[in-house]
């Protein structure tokens, strides 16, 4: 590539992933050349700014035309900014709780390395968002797959931890070769890798032998990428995983990490599959066609998340399953496949982001302090810290999905979606409502823990300023969003033309 | 009327100053919950008397946009709305003052207060809602703040398990009225009352949808209103302090029910089999409610079975197309069973016990308390001239004209249990000996009398308001010409008021021979003994005699009942409960920890899919 050419490349629009890439650059030299007595907390504190600033140039970048450079391998479209901007708060909010994570087993030594793989991991996540090839797509889920299975273990000291890791990386591999697997087909019958290109070729596809190879194809991918939103039947990992790995890399995992997921399923899906005809021009894509299998996957995934939920005895494998649970609601509003699906899905990830990241604001205080993750270490969290246990009582709340919270809105707009979709989702609405009732039972035991049970001891908290900042943006945001939703829907509705752009 | 939606604020108000500063406070936060609702009361009988005059008021802003769907939220004042504004805030404002002398002491007190607070604000938010979708906001709402106030007693198991086991319960109830909700939405497009009754006059929803939605929400109600067969919840939550009985168990939180059905009613009109599930659900708990009344001996516990059977009196009403019945009963409820009560928690206050079985005696120690829980049991039971006739008359003139015999002849019989248990009540803990070892037994400070009192005045006269004499005030004003709610006054047959009147009577003479009598007769007589005691002797022979049959059969059905609610409603909601268990338990043994285990999984389920494709849709066919 000539001088000439490199420069013609509307570089600008990747500002976002440079400025991290840049960040972590930094982040690393600075750690090398640190004298080794000193805090590597302020590296912590450069990535958080650092993904302040994209933040800022991405939101800045909505509303703005369809673009795309590198031969369409990198677009920045409506989609590619609404869903980046989750990954950067969630990513943003995570490394709040890094910067106050203080194990007490020698991970010090990796403090700096913890900041720039999470800085590494969300760069993955946002390489996803914008990639409009399968190349680079996947290119994308393994930068962030691979520095997730290393923060997995990053408690080296730890046997759990390094269970963790271990079957994170199996399993994650088992699912990268099913996605792959699944991809060959999809090259092999268009001869690109190009998702719109692959749309159009799909669009015209006759030949009723392909359409079968394609289907399976569809399913080896949706399956294969199961295992990154934790979906039914390749979840069994997460809760192994969430138990083992430091309490940040949990939550980034049930947050970033799934939002991650969401994308690429949404993308590969919709542009792949939203067009192949299953008989010839004309006639109903796979995707519809395939919309059983896919409420098969979302029913199943909400029962089994929320029924093995109750009988766990660990808060974060009790969590692990909840994540189970609220990928099964997002596959609902995936499987209706209405326009208001986007909102829905959008809406509902920023809910679970705030609830779950403030929920687990709240686990690494109470763990840490304590030395283990029983929920039974929950028991008179109200008399020992009053605000800790008001706040997780507010997001506990938004979790189950009750009035007045972020998450009632977002299961209120999912649960009008399965109506509103042709034909219309029965019963996929009524396992929603019956396993969000079920979802109380776990939701309100830790709810009993904490208001109606005597402490065990009475040695009172002291809350990090990381946590804190994590805490408050999360209550104030789920509360916020559960009355006001329309800050959230006015600001996607006005600058994100999500349907409009995605196929552009 | 533009600022009725101040009242709801003003308990909300409370609820967060005793919260951050309540604790400084001690017990002087009881001033602020107490100013605060009385608030809340001046705004709501403003309201209410400038709703006398000028039309319904309306207010509504646009909420949420999403796509194309526009859901609105406001608030409305409307007949209904600024009567149920007026109950709520007169019965919280009692109840606040009460709780001062009631929960003086208790550790936490400032704690209680902000609850009923945030109780207070749920309910009058609900009541003012002029959308379904939010008045199911606050109705979860209501549930929270009933949770928080029946475990208030957190350290006692018993209200603890009563707690958990109200929300799960009535969530049961909401499932159905979400989904009710929801379809009301997809075939209307509104959740606006005004709308969704528009679209069912003009007949654009079909009869099997409204039929359908009316049943899915009237679930709802059972939970909330603690009908056949969501009930079991509302006698175990009697496990919370008195005055929270007063409130969310007489006159709020179990009234909201009710109060749904009532708002809903033009929807619920549109379908006779919505109606007629409605009554007969409503006619079955009534007297299913008070047979079981008859053989509590808890104090609390009778007041709560006839809680859920007057509860279904009104829904027996209302099922009956009468809806001026239904919401007169839910007003003069709300005064004397809410009075009754406070009684009841005046009474404990003093014994210390529940069990009635060891007081007795507490009339004449009880100077106040006494006659006031007599004026609550006569109201409740019907007897002619106090609030509790007028309303019971007009539902059974209701239940007649509505067409169901069956159904009346089940209300009466329930009229007469409920004035039989009601005096039992009475008598066993006001009449005869003490037999309990109580030793100084005190009467409640003012504080706690006055609002009593006052509840004890409209117990009295309440009923005035809506009579076949001085004319039907409250009904005219309710229905104001909407034909859709049907007639301002049901003029039943004039024998129905007799009837009413002997039934109520007979109970209430068949509780003084069996538990007025008997209780005095056995010192008396060793006292006096001659003729008198063959002719006291005759009498007691006489209840010997109604103990054998009558009561004897009674408590046959009662003690048959109890095991129904026992063992089978429980039982089914154990199955259900087991059976999520169950499958936990499976789920989180096949989680064994092996990762080749997980990998298989994804296998299996990859292939099963995949095969079920090759069979139904694919390449085979």
């Amino acid at each position: 590539m000539s001088y000439e050419t490199f420069s013609q490349i509307n570089w600008s629009i990747m500002t976002p992933e440079f400025i991290i890439l840049g960040v972590i650059a930094i982040l690393i030299l600075m750690d090398l050349f640190m004298p080794k007595t000193l805090d590597r907390k302020i590296l912590g504190w450069i990535g958080i700014t650092a993904t302040f600033a994209a933040m800022v140039y991405t939101a800045a970048m909505a509303g703005g035309p369809v673009q795309s450079i590198l031969h369409d391998t990198f677009r920045i479209d409506s989609f590619a900014i609404a869903f980046k901007l989750l990954i950067l708060v969630g990513g943003a909010l995570v490394l709040f709780l890094a910067v106050s994570y203080e194990p007490k087993d020698g991970v010090e030594r990796y403090q700096a390395e913890f900041y720039y793989l999470l800085l590494t991991a969300m760069l993955g996540g946002m390489l996803m968002t914008s990639s409009g090839d399968l190349v680079t797509l996947y290119i994308g889920l393994e930068l962030l797959s691979i520095t997730s299975y290393i923060l997995a273990g990053i408690r080296k000291f730890h046997p759990q931890s390094n269970e963790s890791a271990m079957k994170y990386v199996i399993n994650g591999s088992i699912s990268s070769a099913i996605v792959l697997f699944g991809m060959s087909y999809v090259y092999g019958l268009t001869g690109t890798t190009n998702l719109l290109n692959i749309a159009n070729e799909l669009a015209a596809l006759a030949n009723s032998n392909h359409v079968y190879l394609l289907t399976i194809a569809f399913l080896m991918i949706v399956i294969g990428l199961a295992f990154k939103i934790s979906a039914v039947p390749f979840h069994m990992w997460a809760p192994d995983v969430y138990q083992g790995a430091p309490t940040p890399v949990t939550a980034f995992l049930s947050v970033v990490s799934k939002i991650a997921g969401f994308v690429i399923v949404i993308r590969i899906l919709l542009t792949v599959f939203g067009f192949a005809a299953t008989k010839g021009p004309g006639s109903p894509p796979i995707l519809y066609d395939m919309q059983n299998y896919l409420a098969v996957i979302a029913g199943a995934t909400m029962i089994v998340g929320n029924v093995v939920a109750i009988k766990q005895t660990d808060i974060k494998r009790m969590f692990a399953y909840s994540s189970i649970a609220h990928a099964g609601y997002l596959i609902v509003a995936f499987t209706s496949l209405t326009t208001n699906m986007f909102q829905a899905i959008w809406f509902y990830l920023l809910a679970y982001l705030l609830m779950n990241l403030g929920a687990f604001a709240v686990i690494q205080v109470i763990t840490e302090k304590a030395g283990s993750t029983k929920i039974a270490e929950f028991a008179g969290l109200y008399r020992r810290a009053p605000v800790l246990a008001v706040s997780m009582g507010i997001l506990l709340i938004s979790l189950a999905g009750f009035p007045g919270t972020a998450g009632f809105i977002g299961k209120l707009n999912i649960f009008l979606g399965t109506f509103y979709a042709e034909p219309s989702h029965y019963v996929l609405a009524s396992i929603m409502i019956a396993t969000t009732v079920v979802s109380y039972f776990y939701y309100f035991r830790v709810m009993t823990q904490m208001f109606f049970r005597p402490a065990a001891d009475e040695s009172k908290f002291s809350i990090p300023f990381g946590i804190l900042v994590v805490l408050i943006v999360a209550v104030a945001g789920s509360v916020l969003f559960g009355i006001m939703p329309n800050f959230a829907f006015d600001f996607l509705q006005n600058n994100l033309d999500i349907l409009g752009d995605f196929f552009k | 009327m533009e600022n009725a939606w101040l009242i709801p604020l003003f308990p909300l108000l409370s609820f967060l100053l005793l919260l951050l500063i309540g604790k400084r406070m001690k017990e002087a936060s009881a001033y602020v919950g107490i100013l605060m609702t009385l608030a809340s009361l001046v705004f709501s009988i403003l309201v209410l008397f400038e709703r006398f005059q000028e039309p319904s008021y309306l207010v509504k802003f646009n909420w949420l946009t999403i796509g194309d769907m526009h859901l609105t939220a406001g608030f409305e004042v409307n007949q209904l709305n600024a009567l149920m504004l007026f109950i709520v805030s007169l019965v919280s404002f009692l109840v606040h003052t009460y709780s001062k002398g009631y929960m003086h002491g208790d550790e936490r007190f400032h704690i209680f207060y902000a609850y009923l607070g945030l109780f207070t604000f749920a309910m009058l938010g609900l009541v003012i809602s002029p959308n379904i979708l939010q008045t199911y906001i606050f109705w979860e709402l209501v549930g929270v703040g009933s949770f928080l106030l029946i475990g208030f007693y957190y350290y006692k198991e018993e209200a603890k398990a009563a707690a958990k086991k109200a929300f799960i319960m009535t969530r049961i109830g909401d499932v159905g009225l979400l989904i009710g909700m929801i379809l009301l939405f997809w075939q209307t497009k509104s959740f606006e009352y005004s709308e969704i009754f528009k679209a069912v006059e003009a007949g654009s929803v079909s009869n099997t949808m409204i039929t359908l939605t009316a049943i899915l929400i009237f679930i709802g109600a059972i939970g909330k209103s603690g009908q056949f067969p969501l009930h079991t919840w509302l006698p175990d939550a009697m496990e919370g302090p008195t005055p929270v009985s007063a409130l969310i168990h007489a006159a709020t939180m179990v009234a909201a029910g009710v109060y749904l059905v009532a708002a809903l009613f033009p929807v619920f009109s549109a379908s006779k089999t919505a109606l007629l599930t409605v009554a007969v659900i409503g006619g079955f708990t009534a007297i299913f409610a008070a047979s079981i009344g008859i053989v509590q001996t808890d104090i609390k516990r009778v007041l709560a079975y006839s809680t859920v059977s007057q509860l279904g009196y009104m829904m027996l009403a209302l099922g009956s197309a009468g809806y001026v019945a239904g919401v007169f009963h839910l007003m003069t409820h709300a005064f004397f069973k809410a009075l009754l009560f406070l009684a009841a928690g005046s009474v404990i206050h003093a014994v210390h016990t529940q069990n009635i079985e060891e007081m007795g005696g507490l009339w004449k120690k009880l100077k106040w308390t006494a006659p006031l829980f007599l004026i609550g049991t006569l109201a409740i039971s019907g007897v002619p001239g106090l609030s509790g006739f007028f309303s019971k008359d007009e539902i059974l003139a209701a239940a007649w004209e509505g067409g169901h015999p069956v159904l009346f002849i089940l209300a009466l019989i329930a009229a007469f249990m409920t004035a039989f248990y009601m005096f039992r009540l009475f008598f066993m803990v006001f009449t005869g000996e003490n037999r309990g070892n109580q030793k100084e037994v005190h009467e409640s400070p003012s504080v706690m009398t006055l609002p009593m009192l006052v509840l004890g005045i409209l117990a009295i006269v309440g009923g005035y308001v809506n009579t076949p004499w001085f004319g039907s005030f409250l009904g005219d004003w309710l229905v104001d010409g909407n034909t859709a709610l049907g007639h301002a006054h049901i003029e039943g047959p004039a024998w129905i008021m007799f009837a009413a009147t002997i039934v109520s009577l007979a109970g209430i003479l068949l509780a003084y021979l069996i538990y007025g009598k008997r209780s005095i007769a056995p010192d008396w007589l060793s006292g006096k003994g001659g003729i008198l005691h063959t002719i006291l002797y005759n009498k007691f022979y006489i209840d010997e005699f109604y103990q054998i049959t009558i009561v004897a059969i009674t408590k046959g059905i009662s003690y048959f009942l109890r095991f129904i609610d026992v063992f089978i409603v429980e039982g089914l909601v154990k199955a259900v409960t087991g059976m999520v268990q169950g499958l936990g338990n499976i789920g989180s043994k096949l989680q064994s920890g092996q990762v080749q285990t997980y990998g298989a999984v994804a296998f299996l389920g990859l292939a099963v899919l995949v095969v079920i494709y090759a069979l139904t849709g694919g390449y085979l066919r």
